[in-house]
């Protein structure tokens, strides 16, 4: 697998494992191991994903290119995943940010 | 922002929601879930959008974060007061970790010749 990386995905997958560390620290823990960081981080990785792709789906379902607001919802449905409470993680107080990597180069889509 | 306080209402104040992400960091910085999203195949212009699907994202591994962290803190309180005063500091092992994620429907196994 790792052969198969580029460079500026590693650095992506760095920034995502920051943030799954930010976010285990914010719910109380203070150290956790190697395993189980990159477990949660390759399900993060996995979830937008999946979000990414369900969201296309939804997008091209209904005609459009382009992801709209009702494309993120029906796919976060899909997922199971309870929308409501988004809005109560997003105001939690212990909220913590992160300077986004720097840009190399220019991205391939 | 007292307004926004009853979730229970769908529809309206999630509209509000998400025009409010306009100036709003989350964790996962933007053009990570954006990097993500567009390999998925998925354009969006809207940075609000992206942010959207960032906080959905966090939030899923800051539940299951919550859940291992009941699971060790259950399995603390089972320990004797002696030995829990000597670690204080909450550790998240592979062994909170599975049970938590198990409720989620994800069997997590260590491939046996993983060193």
């Amino acid at each position: 697998m790792a052969s198969s990386m580029d460079p500026r995905e590693v650095s992506r997958r760095k920034a995502l494992k920051v943030a799954v560390s930010a976010l285990v620290y914010e719910v109380g823990f203070e150290k956790a191991e190697e395993s189980v960081l990159e477990t949660l981080t390759e399900m993060l990785q996995s979830f937008l994903t999946e979000l990414g792709r369900s969201c296309r789906g939804y997008a091209e379902l209904a005609g459009r290119s382009e992801g709209m607001m009702t494309d993120v919802f029906m796919a976060l449905v899909d997922m199971g995943q309870n929308v409501q409470s988004i809005q109560s993680h997003a105001r939690r107080h212990t909220k913590s940010v992160f300077l986004p990597p720097a840009h190399t180069a220019a991205p391939t889509t | 922002e007292s307004v926004h306080q009853d979730s229970k209402t769908a529809g309206v104040p999630l509209i509000d929601f998400v025009q409010q992400l306009e100036d709003y960091a989350p964790t996962i910085p933007d053009s990570v879930t954006a990097f993500y999203l567009n390999r998925a195949g998925l354009e969006c212009t809207d940075p609000r959008i992206t942010r959207l699907m960032s906080l959905a994202a966090q939030k899923f591994i800051s539940d299951i974060a919550n859940d291992a962290l009941q699971h060790c803190k259950m399995k603390a309180s089972g320990q004797s007061s002696k030995k829990q005063n000597k670690d204080k500091k909450l550790v998240l092992t592979m062994d909170d970790l599975t049970p938590a994620l198990s409720e989620y429907g994800i069997n997590v196994k260590k491939p046996a010749y993983f060193v």
